[in-house]
């Protein structure tokens, strides 16, 4: 039996959040510093373009001004305040691999496949819902985490949390598209402490270290 | 032939026929239109869009020298390659959306154990001449082969989970039913994969420069370097062959498959004839586009790519068994 073909609709949200999806994966083998936060910028403008489409589709009129949040929040402003604050701390490359990419890869697919074959058991289905969607944004979550255990720099951490806000953000929209506007705002602000906080984290550190290894946090211990 | 309501029918022999006869005279110009527009767009004048039928001709009447080493595994391999390149074209949708009578016999797979059986004897042949560059292209294209392999299979695996066979005519068909199927995200992995796939299979840049002529990131290219005469004419217009099949699954099986023949009319076949080259030279543009634009890999970072091709067509399965995708 051939397997059932979803509506248009639910395959191009299910596609854009597979997008998001494979964007942490670059991430999490990006290089480069700045690369993992221009793939951040780019995961937001996916997550943006999803928010405009299913307001466009259901008809949610809410939804757009989470998008504009969105596209200027972080697509914009967040990454270059993280860009801002590497140019000063004039670091390029952070060698903070805990284990080869490859292992890297192989380990985020079986916990992407772990979230998809966990979110298909808890059989959370409608008619409205794109199917997939809320697999992979949990996917998203769970290799968010990977990112930010498996490479030990600030920046990785600070772009392994934020990601893993769009990772909630797909969540969010796929399965509860009428949230109430403040609830996502609340988001946002949330997004924005985190900001803060991270900026503070990577001047203090660098200004004490000259690097933005976090394995050197070691030495705090009493 | 038969004339059929004022309109010319051909018959299903002769439309097969066609089609591989599409293959090998169309082959070389897409070629020469490809290499064109890549030096167009480096500034270059280029050479011109024929050249590569002049090449042809010039080789087929030139001598042939076999290396001392070689026995008659090197002669037979270019002919070898070029009648595997002239069986893939029967089983694949180049100019009609019907199946022709030979078309059921073989499936995606079968197809490429043709084409394999194409790369193996080209592989033996350039053992055969004991000259260290041609030994080691055949043997990195082996190894690049075998980790290529896996995301072909599960572009496989998909299109056998989408239309329950594994015959493009049928992967065809579903593209073109209906728009679903397109944003499907399984399809558009899969076609994102076999993309990658055919990069690297027709020797483009990410991976391999196939108009360079330093040795040592040669990979597919360095096999023909011992290769003379019709032989190397042969080989030549075999790799134009390839890639213009190659051409033909991404265009007339994943991305594409409309603007081809429904009827047997010779009109709606030469229709299908101008719309599959129009089709071709759009994706030799798109690969030209990419040939500018990134650098080639190092021979260690290869891997990488093929990782990634590997996610993608591994989430195009994943993606249809976990919520239908």
């Amino acid at each position: 039996m051939a397997a059932l073909v979803p509506s248009t609709f639910s395959g191009i949200a299910d596609f854009m959040a597979i997008v998001v999806l494979l964007s942490e994966f670059a991430m999490l083998r990006a290089p480069l510093s700045r690369s993992q936060i221009k793939l951040y910028s780019f995961q937001s403008m996916v997550v943006t373009v999803l928010a405009i489409f299913i307001a466009a589709d259901r008809h949610i009129d809410g939804l757009y001004a989470v998008a504009a949040i969105s596209l200027i929040l972080k697509v914009v402003v967040i990454p270059a305040i993280v860009l801002r604050l590497l140019r000063d701390a004039k670091v390029e490359l952070v060698a903070s691999n805990r284990i080869g990419v490859a292992s890297m890869v192989l380990i985020s697919i079986l916990v992407s496949i772990f979230a998809m074959v966990v979110i298909d058991g808890l059989y959370v289905h409608s008619k409205s819902l794109p199917t997939a969607a809320l697999g992979v944004a949990v996917a998203v979550v769970l290799v968010s985490f990977l990112l930010v255990i498996f490479r030990s720099d600030v920046v990785s951490q600070a772009v392994g949390f934020f990601s893993l806000e769009n990772g909630v953000s797909v969540a969010s929209l796929v399965v509860a598209a009428g949230l109430p506007l403040i609830v996502e705002v609340a988001f946002f602000f949330d997004l924005l402490v985190a900001v803060v906080v991270f900026g503070v984290l990577m001047r203090v550190h660098h200004g004490r270290t000259q690097s933005l290894s976090t394995d050197l946090l070691d030495q705090l211990k009493g | 032939m038969k004339v059929n309501d004022g309109a010319m029918t051909l018959a299903l022999a002769t439309i097969q026929a066609l089609q591989i006869l599409t293959i090998v005279i169309v082959s070389p110009f897409i070629s020469g239109v490809t290499s064109h527009l890549e030096a167009r767009i480096q500034g270059r004048r280029g050479p011109r869009i024929l050249q590569p039928y002049y090449d042809i001709k010039k080789l087929f009447r030139k001598e042939t020298l076999v290396p001392n080493d070689a026995s008659w595994v090197f002669m037979a391999a270019p002919i070898v390659a070029f009648t595997c390149y002239l069986i893939v074209p029967m089983l694949i949708p180049v100019l009609t959306n019907y199946p022709l009578p030979l078309g059921y016999i073989g499936d995606i797979l079968g197809g490429g154990f043709v084409l394999s059986l194409a790369s193996f004897s080209l592989a033996l042949a350039a053992l055969e001449t004991n000259s260290p560059f041609a030994q080691l292209g055949s043997s990195r294209a082996k190894t690049f082969g075998a980790l290529i392999e896996p995301s072909i299979l599960f572009v496989a695996f998909t299109v056998a989970v989408i239309t329950t066979t594994d015959l493009p005519y049928f992967e065809a068909a579903a593209a073109r039913s209906s728009i679903s199927q397109i944003v499907r995200p399984a399809h558009v992995l899969a076609v994102i994969a076999f993309f990658l796939v055919v990069l690297n299979d027709t020797g483009r840049i990410p991976v391999e420069t196939h108009s360079g002529t330093l040795e040592f990131g040669m990979i597919e290219e360095a096999r023909s370097l011992e290769y003379s005469g019709p032989l190397f004419g042969l080989l030549k217009w075999g790799s134009a062959m390839k890639q213009l099949i190659l051409y033909v699954l991404l265009v007339n099986v994943f991305t594409a498959p409309w603007g081809l023949a429904g009827t047997q009319k010779l009109s709606a076949l030469l229709l299908a004839i101008v719309a599959f080259i129009a089709k071709a030279l759009v994706v030799g543009l798109v690969f030209a586009m990419i040939d500018n634009s990134f650098s080639k890999l190092r021979l260690f970072k290869i891997t990488e790519f093929m990782a990634a091709t590997f996610l993608l067509a591994f989430l195009a399965v994943v993606a249809l068994f976990l919520g239908g995708g």
